[in-house]
């Protein structure tokens, strides 16, 4: 039982954390090197100049095209290959195995070898950031599907349902917030599949504005690029989250 | 409803059971995965892309420490890479473990902490790593700090949300009991949070394995992320496939551990996802 002045004050101490921890990064990047650390101060102004300039937004839809790429990639791929495979239980048996394994292999690791086949331009990356963000929605989507209660098809077919029919109207309302929780996870997985590529295939985006601040040694900048990609992750979990609630609404009511 | 009588007796000889087809079925795809690799790459790549031929020739050798002139050492890589995971793993649970209990009982530290500990979670530790350089020079601090602040976060995420989904009756028991505060943390709190322990543990694993790669590839230091990306770009792809597969293997043997150390050690806790 909270009141709303019980979480006003809850509210507000978190404010009061966030002013304070700005207050000792002022305070910690006063009294260190230019190189090694910068004060919240200088960090914005390096974040608004870059921004004036155009190369924060440049980098930022650069990358942002790149994620969403991949990450549309996974999550079509990911679903009718769930699906596929929750129907067809040899092929289940035969691949499970291997796609834990995949899944459980660092996907950073596979780059040279993605480097070799497909060069390391755009394409590559996508299929980078699609590899680091599919095992997620996929076994998620197989889980989901084979757990589809048989009472609900029970009742489908007794009513002379078709097998279309049965899918659009069943199995994937029924697989969806499965699908969804691995589409959470796989947007982290696949945020840091866009950071992985762009450090190891053609430098572009956040992950190269990085890259080239740290060889300047000029950590305003590399801290401002690093706050841009915190930010941006907390939107995209946020969002994921959102989604993840948005279709798993028909369960809270069970 | 057959038409075979009852009496004749149906050959037996190819009924397996469930668990042999199972593992015959498997053992088809793997090698059906492996042709399809084998003669894609050989009819549409270059010829120092690996091959499923090309790395089972490399394996023996590898195994046995000999690596192609002027590469990183095969087994010492391993060792320094399998060293930095176990102590990232260990400094992560211990203080993810610490943070969290404290996190989610007391409030203050809840409201004040809360936000950095989901920006943080949320953001790919990668982006770190250079920044990491700046801050620790070129050396294996930079992996060390990489990977345990990459097992710290979900763990500590993990606890926190245990400690807070404990049922409130545990607590006004022990509290009607004059249980101390320790007592409730560590006798209540900790026990009740352990599955959450375990599940946090296996995001870290594969949270580390990134991390502990990247970090040796950016900072250039000895281990099987750097070894990776050097052979890959002096075409030793086969030798750094051995690599691939061993970090493979590291990342499904610690998941396993972690599976029959829940099993054996928390036998009252089933997995309900």
């Amino acid at each position: 039982m909270t009141t709303s002045s019980e979480r006003l004050r809850g509210s507000l101490v978190s404010v009061a954390g966030l002013i304070v921890g700005a207050g000792i990064w002022e305070l910690v990047g006063r009294h260190t090197q230019q190189s090694s650390f910068a004060p919240f101060s200088k960090t914005i102004s390096a974040l608004w100049g870059m921004t004036k300039s155009g190369q924060l937004p440049r980098a930022l839809e650069s990358s942002l095209e790149l994620f969403g790429a991949g990450l549309g990639i996974a999550i079509v791929l990911g679903f009718f290959i769930g699906l596929l495979l929750a129907r067809m239980r040899t092929l289940r048996i035969g691949l499970e195995p291997y796609i834990l394994m995949l899944y459980a292999t660092p996907m950073f690791a596979l780059i040279p070898f993605i480097l070799s086949l497909f060069g390391f331009e755009f394409r590559a990356k996508v299929i980078v950031v699609a590899l680091f963000g599919i095992w997620p929605i996929l076994i998620n989507t197989l889980e989901g599907a084979r757990s589809v209660n048989l009472d609900l098809l029970e009742v489908a077919r007794s009513y002379r349902s078709t097998e279309p029919k049965l899918w659009r109207h069943v199995i994937i309302p029924y697989t969806l917030p499965y699908t969804m929780t691995g589409v959470r996870q796989g947007i982290a997985r696949s945020l840091i599949g866009v950071i992985a590529s762009e450090y190891l295939l053609a430098a572009t985006g956040l992950g190269n504005l990085i890259l080239t601040y740290t060889n300047q040694f000029d950590a305003a900048h590399v801290l401002a690029a690093v706050l841009v990609i915190t930010l941006v992750a907390t939107l995209l979990m946020m969002l994921g989250r959102a989604i993840e609630n948005y279709f798993a609404r028909w369960k809270a009511g069970v | 409803m057959s038409a075979v009588p009852q009496t004749v007796a149906l050959p037996r000889t190819f009924a397996l059971g469930p668990r042999a087809q199972r593992t015959l079925i498997r053992i088809a795809t793997g090698v059906i995965l492996l042709f399809l690799w084998e003669v894609l790459v050989r009819w549409l790549a270059p010829p120092f892309v690996a091959r499923p031929v090309t790395i089972a020739r490399a394996l023996p050798h590898v195994l046995a420490g000999h690596v192609p002139l002027a590469t990183p050492p095969f087994w010492g890589s391993v060792e320094a890479t399998v060293i930095a995971v176990f102590e990232g793993l260990a400094i992560g649970t211990v203080a993810g473990v610490l943070v969290g209990l404290t996190m989610g009982r007391l409030r203050l530290a809840d409201r004040l902490l809360r936000f950095y500990l989901n920006a943080f979670f949320a953001m790919p530790i990668l982006a770190m790593v250079p920044l990491m350089t700046l801050w620790l020079g070129f050396s294996g601090s930079v992996r060390l700090a990489i990977v345990s602040l990459g097992a710290f976060l979900p763990i500590c995420l993990n606890v926190y949300d245990g400690t807070r989904s404990l049922p409130a009756n545990y607590v006004e028991v022990a509290q009607s009991y004059h249980a101390r505060w320790w007592n409730v943390w560590f006798g209540i709190a900790l026990p009740a949070s352990l599955p959450y322990v375990l599940a946090g543990f296996r995001l870290a694993v594969g949270r580390v394995l990134v991390g502990a790669t990247v970090a040796e590839y950016i900072v250039s230091l000895k281990g099987l992320g750097y070894l990776i990306v050097y052979d890959g770009r002096t075409f030793h792809q086969p030798v750094m496939m051995v690599a691939v597969l061993v970090l493979a293997l590291l990342g499904v043997a610690i998941n396993v551990a972690a599976d029959v150390a829940t099993r054996r050690l928390l036998p009252w806790y089933r997995r309900s996802e």
